[in-house]
């Protein structure tokens, strides 16, 4: 069953002038157990995507969508009380960067005892402040922290980046979600660094068998650990499909310059040539062009990209493009 | 071809602060020897507290080294003699938003380093400001733009425009490519390889994504906890590593490699 099924999902900024639509119908569905990355560049509005399922938009945006469903349960229906209600029971997030998220005056274990939901402790009142600690203790010990009692005493300035990620992720597992969005959890960390978090976030899939959905940048960073891939380009679904699919057989000229992009995932190309390129940069919200958002930059455009294309499905790949790069492979 | 850059037994240890008999020296870097001729490009590897950035200070002459010499073309560098060290080594840090003064143009931005360093007069200097802009991919128009009307991209072309304008012989590169999108970052990867054929210039690029390494650089050094681990032609390092801290850089993403 799909425990997230958005369906033409929008998000507009309202301003004085006119209000500007910084994602433009993004479709995204979650299979349970399924780990899903979500692909583009700064300001594709991937962030923006994940905060409007978490719902912590504030009311200068607006979010309006066609189908916003959670395990069956229509999210766009109901109030904010009961939505909050919903959400937090089942879905954590985890942000770009561990230490500026964790509150610097108070140690890791107060945050991390704050975390734990009331529900979760049995036993009478005297009983409960030491069961806090033992849970808080215990979700450190699942993340990989094996020296419990120096990081709870310790304050977020005093431990490393990637420490600081896992006490972030520990946190997000203390209400046992359904789902984990990870916005960036590897931003600017070393390599090595990387692999751990990368590694923690698969075991916790498979053995909690909690879906995950994987935000990133970097489409080579991922693919070794999504099932699924879900492109963007700012604010534009681009491509939908199968890690394996987008990796070696991408429809749209977008995903097709991320891989080719990549000197990783190009190995065969000669040492310091020239390495395949868009030219231009993203364009910014003010100047967001009509149509197909690629299009100045695509080497493929015509005539026809001055209208958004609709979104075909080629057996579970989708793509959103008029002239994609079906028929050469 | 002689060597542009030589380094030999360059170290620097640190005294930590603490009252008479607890002073304890730590040392960043062991001592250190490597040439760099021009057109080539020297990639450094290695974990955070590796030491990497600190040999980048010790190259620019932000730190005064404990021992050992630095010699451009023949010449030992002095520590505080700026004058001659900025014209020839210049750097690029990994984020380039912070790195430039906001409430300078663009204009006044690359100015400074020609007033300080050149006897040019206003009217060359624009012309020169004008010209490398133009080498790195901007228009020259934007010279009286502020930065922060520049996105990510372009303020990384910016100041690689401030390192070039003085027509250097090295640039070091700290990890200058890593917080960029791809996209962009194949762009960057591009043009620093059309400037290095055009001006000659050498590169010390200093990063922890090995796929940028292999295909932008001619040789690496591994650093690991201050000392050098593994030297050599980044192709045969990279195919045939040998200490163990290597193989388990390249392990780290190898996995990405894999998946193809």
């Amino acid at each position: 069953m799909n425990l997230l099924d958005i369906r033409n999902l929008s998000i507009e900024l309202l301003s004085a002038n006119n209000p500007i639509l910084a994602v433009d119908r993004v479709s995204l569905t979650i299979k349970e157990g399924e780990v899903r990355g979500l692909v583009g560049e700064s300001g594709s509005g991937k962030s923006l995507l994940a905060q409007a399922i978490i719902g912590v938009l504030d009311e200068r945006w607006r979010v309006d969508a066609d189908r916003f469903h959670w395990r069956g349960i229509d999210l766009m229906r109901l109030s904010i009380e009961e939505r909050k209600a919903v959400i937090s029971k089942d879905v954590a997030m985890i942000f770009q960067e561990p230490m500026a998220c964790l509150d610097p005056t108070t140690t890791i274990g107060e945050q991390l005892e704050e975390a734990v939901d009331n529900e979760q402790l049995s036993g009478y009142f005297w009983q409960k402040r030491q069961q806090r600690k033992l849970a808080a203790a215990k979700l450190l010990h699942k993340v990989g922290i094996k020296n419990h009692e120096l990081c709870t005493k310790s304050y977020p300035h005093q431990l490393t980046e990637a420490l600081c990620q896992r006490v972030m992720i520990a946190m997000a597992l203390a209400k046992r979600p359904l789902l984990l969005i990870a916005d960036e959890p590897t931003a600017a960390m070393e390599s090595t660094n990387q692999g751990q978090i990368f590694r923690l976030l698969a075991s916790l899939n498979q053995l909690k068998n909690m879906s995950i959905l994987l935000i990133s940048h970097d489409l080579e960073n991922v693919t070794h650990w999504t099932n699924t891939i879900t492109v963007m380009y700012s604010g534009q679904f681009v491509e939908a499909g199968t890690t394996k699919h987008i990796f070696d057989q991408p429809f749209h000229p977008y995903t097709r310059a991320l891989v080719d992009s990549s000197p990783k995932a190009n190995s065969q190309i000669p040492v310091k040539s020239r390495l395949m390129t868009l030219p231009g940069s993203i364009p910014i919200l003010q100047h967001l062009p009509i149509g197909c958002r690629l299009g100045p930059r695509c080497p493929r455009a015509q005539k026809a990209c001055v209208q958004a294309p609709k979104v075909k499905n080629y057996h579970g790949h989708q793509v959103s493009c008029h002239y994609s790069l079906k028929d050469s492979y | 071809m002689s060597a542009l850059l030589q380094v030999s037994n360059l170290s620097k240890s640190y005294e930590t602060a603490g009252f008479w008999f607890n002073r304890k020296m730590i040392t960043a870097l062991d001592p250190i020897s490597f040439e760099i001729k021009a057109h080539k490009t020297l990639a450094i590897v290695g974990e955070t507290g590796s030491g990497k950035s600190t040999l980048a200070k010790l190259l620019v002459g932000a730190e005064n080294p404990t021992t050992g010499k630095i010699k451009l073309n023949g010449q030992t560098l002095h520590h505080g003699n700026f004058k001659q060290r900025c014209q020839h080594i210049r750097m690029i840090f990994q984020d380039s938003g912070t790195t430039l003064n906001p409430s300078l143009t663009i204009h006044q931005l690359l100015d400074e380093p020609l007033h300080l360093n050149t006897d040019l007069n206003e009217a060359q200097r624009s012309v020169l400001i004008r010209e490398t802009l133009q080498k790195v991919g901007l228009l020259g128009d934007h010279m009286s733009f502020y930065p922060h009307m520049f996105s990510g991209g372009q303020k990384q072309r910016i100041s690689l425009a401030r390192a070039i304008i003085l027509k250097p012989q090295v640039i070091i590169l700290d990890e200058a490519l890593a917080a960029l999108d791809p996209s962009l970052r194949s762009q960057m990867v591009n043009l620093l390889l059309d400037l290095q054929q055009q001006m000659g210039l050498a590169f010390i690029l200093i990063s922890h994504n090995l796929g940028i390494v292999r295909h932008f650089s001619d040789d690496m050094m591994v650093l690991c906890q201050g000392q050098v681990v593994e030297v050599g032609k980044t192709v045969e390092v990279l195919s045939k590593p040998e200490h163990k801290y290597t193989k388990k850089l390249i392990m780290n993403q190898r996995f990405q490699l894999l998946h193809k």
